[in-house]
């Protein structure tokens, strides 16, 4: 069920600022609550594809530990990607809460 | 520097599992070396080995990553040959546009008993370039969406490149036969030059265009040999 929605979930998790590929594995969990415990080589192909797609921007810089490491941030096509996404992800879900609770007609936005 | 055993080995075996790209090895390498030294920083548990094993195996299995790293790198190496192919059109179309001029400055006409053949090659020059204009643009058109990452995808901009790079080789054919036909009979000479000098280059770029369709070929096969393991 992920695998369709990997691209949102990366993106969301540098909406809070830049990070390397770590931190945002690290931050994924943490705002998913660990319920989503990707393996976590599939998030670089991930990362590299949405930079190819324009959508992140990357860059070299040495940690604290000397070694070299790659930091990414959304560019500001990833920000309105991102926002389109949400936009329908909340559609989306509000429509299927409408629908499980069935008390009231979901409408959709003007 | 790489961590010693478990984990350099760990490295090894995706740096050549991803040994189709060896810029994208060395970048992935180092990227994923830092990933598994933050891991293991993470790791509370004290026993250093286990600690290894368990980063490698949270971050999977590495001829499945690099499989997904080659259809990303596909993917870059098929939009790069589209828009080569849109700058070879522009290239081969530049330079034949020179030579018929230079041919009506200079007054440079076909010999007569050359001109029927000239004109049957010329049709076939004028339809395979245009053909390869209309099918170039649709081979960039599909490798430049933002998500063209799906094989079918993939597979479809890489047969209109083959298409469109097909038919301009058989229009560089045909603008080399009518350089050849109008060249005929006379000596050379330095008027010469100039039609000669404008077949070097388109011959130069299409063979660039081959160079690159025909690695886009051995690239395709290698992902899909990683995709099918």
């Amino acid at each position: 069920m992920l695998k369709g929605h990997l691209d949102m979930i990366v993106l969301a998790a540098l909406s809070a600022g830049p990070a390397h590929g770590y931190a945002v594995i690290e931050e994924i969990r943490r705002r998913s609550g660990r319920a989503f415990d990707l393996p976590e080589g599939t998030i670089y192909p991930a990362l590299h594809r949405l930079e190819q797609a324009g959508l992140l921007a990357s860059r070299w810089v040495t940690a604290q530990s000397g070694r070299r490491r790659r930091v990414y941030s959304l560019t500001r096509a990833g920000s309105r990607a991102l926002a389109e996404r949400r936009a329908v992800w909340q559609q989306f879900s509000d429509a299927i809460g409408g629908l499980l609770e069935g008390t009231r007609p979901w409408r959709k936005p003007a | 520097m790489a961590k010693a055993g478990v984990i350099s080995d760990y490295l090894e075996s995706l740096a050549t599992a991803l040994s189709f790209d060896r810029v994208l090895a060395r970048s992935v390498r180092e990227e994923v070396e830092d990933h598994l030294c933050e891991a293991l920083a993470a790791d509370r548990t004290g026993d250093r080995l286990e600690a290894e094993r368990r980063a490698i195996a949270n971050f999977g299995d590495p001829l499945a990553i690099a499989a997904q790293f080659a259809v990303v790198s596909l993917a870059q190496q098929t939009r790069r040959a589209g828009i080569a192919i849109i700058l070879v059109i522009g290239g081969v179309f530049a330079t034949m546009k020179a030579r018929l001029a230079w041919y009506a400055m200079t007054e440079w006409a076909m010999r007569d008993d050359l001109r029927a053949v000239g004109a049957t090659v010329g049709l076939v020059d004028r339809y395979a370039f245009r053909l390869s204009v209309v099918i170039g643009i649709a081979a960039l058109i599909t490798v430049a969406g933002r998500y063209a990452t799906s094989r079918r995808q993939l597979r479809r901009s890489f047969l209109l490149c083959v298409a469109a790079t097909a038919l301009l080789v058989v229009s560089v054919i045909s603008d080399g036969v009518l350089t050849a036909l109008q060249l005929a009979g006379g000596d050379l000479c330095a008027d010469s030059l100039v039609p000669l000098l404008s077949m070097t280059i388109e011959i130069a770029c299409i063979g660039v265009l081959v160079f690159l369709v025909r690695a886009i070929a051995l690239r395709t096969a290698s992902t899909a040999a990683l995709l099918n393991l």
